[in-house]
């Protein structure tokens, strides 16, 4: 396979702020008789300016929910998010609007995510609109110009979204995005609705985004192979909590956290010799009901080597440094390696 | 092969639509030994549920199989009766499909659903059905059977719905079983434990499998052997280790290169495949997949290749073929993967940049 090396798309140097500081964020959505699901339970993280940083999991365990919350597409119940040093939690009207300027969302559905009654001119042009940056000619032009950015035809701006491919529709949602420069993207799994060959594209795109706009992402999807390959950092959630982030380089060869390694362990690999030695980390049960999640490490009724009834049952972990920027949530990290088996 | 238990003969099936006539499969030929495993991967609209779908007898209006022949164990299940046929689907050849809550039935109990494969088809004795039953669940792998037989779909998760949709599926103990995406809209973690199973199942029970999936990864750990399609064709076949480490049709290789690998060292660029797959209705000439193939020549544009033999067990559909661009057109060290940009074949009026193709002429149709 030829490896074309691209350069290192961020510089993390500590003396610089944080473009996005999320601190221990909670959201609790009521279910009826005094329950509550526990979508977002304490989560708090960072992001440094032009970095990637992926956050994976699967279904229900909060992850599309966190982005929405760091967007304010929903309220937080409680926590903050500072984006360049402001918490947005705590602004209202205007000075929210104006805040969030800087914020920008791709969404995983092309197909619902745009307006089939606009033309992809007045798609792309509406948030430039909407705070009145710039109209008649000026919009037209800059139009053509995220059109051509993103690698379609500038004299589509009169078409309609049903005109257009799955994997051009993701074309014009990163356009509209792009609208009013903003400095953090959130791509809601961008490309997991997309055909093989149009994913390649499609990120291959946001990278060369990500260069030529100083961009910095916050990468959520399912598939842990596509965002470790963007990515800079992973963040690895589990029933409403962080409980691992590591750098990319470090998350297929050293893993801390027990669910980490059983999400690696499943992930299939497209090499039939690889692929004959793999062996999966079976974990037992379902994941529990966010409703009520388990005690103490909310995977212990599932981890492979949790020690129940003791620690593990009775102790909620903390993510703790483990590495060079490898945090994870886990009382018997030292043992992921060497008591569970991914290789037969 | 003679000892095939189905054998696919030129298979054309189309769409009739309002729009033109949808050519989903074309001239499609491939058989199946007794117990084998065969992956068939490609992306929406290449025509690998059509052809399950063919095979199944499903094909509806406005879709008709419009030529060729399908083979189950020496008989031509398109010149059979509706009768004749319903004695086989369901009996000899079973299907799981990708989305286990929409195929099954919302307001009948799971173990009612699985029991009526059995009654349908009189293969298994009536009195050891829901005997029957209950094992096969157990034998998916779902705890406490004897209680979940009596439970409604919904109490049942999406990875034990597919576990339950495998089972009747594997009731009447088929000759063959045709699974459609059937991972696709599960976790990753239960998406493992589902492939382990037909794994085992495929040992246990002989059933061939034909396996349907868009994901490389799931080919390369479940199937022996592989069809690769492209636009309503098979483009390539080999055995597994061929397919993987050998390819020799570019868009075989191409899309093994434009996947995200987890142990793949980071800082390298995807080669994606530009453009997008044809429209059905209106084919290119030539090869099918000449439009996006950075290793085409000039014969491409007015020849279709026939699939022809490559190495043992090797097939593909290709002038060039993947061994001649690495020798002549530097396939290893590529990173332009724009349409004709290995072997600078861009003919007049072909230079059009791959993404600014015209939309409302490339449309895939979806399947």
């Amino acid at each position: 396979m030829t490896d074309t090396i691209v350069a290192p798309t961020a510089q993390v140097t500590p003396t610089v702020e944080p473009l996005l500081r999320v601190v221990n964020v909670v959201k609790h959505f009521g279910a009826g008789g005094g329950a509550s699901v526990k979508a977002v339970d304490g989560v708090s993280f960072a992001i440094m300016p032009g970095e990637t940083v992926g956050l994976v999991g699967e279904s229900g365990c909060g992850k599309s929910t966190l982005g929405r919350l760091i967007t304010q597409l929903i309220p937080v119940s409680s926590g903050e998010v500072y984006l360049d040093g402001v918490d947005i939690t705590k602004l209202r009207g205007e000075k929210l609007r104006q805040q969030r300027k800087q914020l920008q969302m791709i969404f995983q559905d092309p197909y619902a995510s745009l307006d089939p009654r606009m033309t992809v001119g007045d798609i792309i042009a509406e948030p430039l609109v909407n705070f009145a940056m710039i109209k008649g000619r000026a919009k037209d032009v800059r139009v053509q110009e995220l059109l051509r950015t993103v690698g379609l035809n500038p004299y589509f701006n009169n078409r309609y979204p049903h005109e257009f491919s799955g994997g051009q529709r993701q074309r014009i949602g990163i356009a509209r995005a792009l609208a009013l420069n903003p400095k953090l993207i959130i791509c809601d799994e961008p490309v997991s609705a997309l055909d093989v060959s149009i994913q390649a594209q499609i990120i291959n795109l946001l990278e060369d985004l990500q260069r030529e706009f100083e961009l910095t992402y916050l990468f959520i999807a399912h598939d842990l192979s596509v965002v470790r390959h963007i990515s800079n950092r992973v963040m690895v959630m589990y029933l409403g909590r962080i409980c691992e982030i590591a750098p990319s380089e470090d998350l297929y060869t050293s893993q801390e956290h027990p669910y980490t390694r059983a999400l690696l362990s499943s992930i299939p690999v497209p090499d039939p010799r690889i692929e004959s030695k793999r062996r999966l980390v079976e974990l037992s049960g379902e994941i529990p009901s966010p409703l009520n999640p388990p005690s103490g490490c909310r995977f212990h009724t599932r981890c492979p080597i949790a020690q129940v009834p003791g620690v593990c049952a009775d102790v909620e972990p903390q993510l703790e440094l483990k590495g060079d920027g490898h945090l994870a949530a886990c009382h018997f990290s030292e043992q992921v390696r060497t008591k569970i088996a991914i290789v037969n | 092969m003679t000892d095939a238990i189905l054998e696919v003969r030129n298979l054309s099936t189309h769409f009739f639509t309002d729009d033109g006539e949808v050519k989903a499969v074309r001239d499609v030929s491939f058989s199946i030994a007794p117990g084998e495993t065969v992956g068939i991967v490609g992306e929406s609209g290449c025509g690998k549920s059509v052809t399950a779908m063919s095979v199944m007898g499903l094909v509806g209006r406005p879709g008709k199989v419009v030529g060729g022949e399908i083979m189950f164990r020496g008989r031509d299940l398109l010149k059979l009766s509706k009768e004749e046929f319903r004695n086989i689907r369901g009996r000899d050849i079973a299907m799981i499909f990708q989305d286990p809550l929409s195929s099954m039935n919302p307001v009948l109990r799971v173990g009612y659903q699985i029991d009526e494969a059995m009654y349908a088809h009189d293969k298994i004795p009536r009195d050891q059905v829901e005997r029957r039953a209950i094992d096969l669940l157990a034998q998916v792998r779902v705890s406490d059977a004897a209680r979940r037989i009596r439970q409604f779909p919904h109490q049942f998760s999406g990875g034990m719905r597919q576990r339950a949709m495998i089972a009747m599926g594997l009731s009447n103990k088929p000759d063959l079983l045709i699974a459609d995406e059937p991972t696709t809209a599960l976790d990753v973690t239960v998406q493992a434990q589902i492939l382990e199973l037909l794994r085992d199942l495929n040992e246990q029970t002989g059933a061939a499998i034909i396996l349907i999936t868009h994901n490389l990864g799931v080919v390369a750990g479940l199937c022996k052997r592989v069809l690769v399609m492209y636009a309503g064709e098979i483009v390539e076949e080999g055995t597994v280790e061929q397919i993987f480490e050998s390819p020799q049709h570019p868009y075989t290789w191409s899309l093994l290169r434009s996947v995200p690998r987890i142990d793949a060292r980071r800082g390298h660029r995807l080669l994606s495949i530009e453009g997008l797959p044809p429209d059905l209705i209106d084919l290119p000439q030539g090869c099918k997949f000449n439009p996006r193939c950075p290793f085409r020549v000039e014969r491409c544009f007015n020849e279709s290749p026939p699939i022809e033999q490559v190495a043992p067990a090797q097939y593909a559909a290709c002038w060039v073929t993947m061994e001649r661009a690495y020798a002549e057109m530097g396939a290893g060290d590529i990173i332009d993967t724009s349409p004709g940009a290995a072997s600078g074949v861009h003919p007049a009026g072909r230079t059009l940049p791959a993404a600014e193709v015209p939309a409302a002429l490339a449309e895939p149709v979806g399947d």
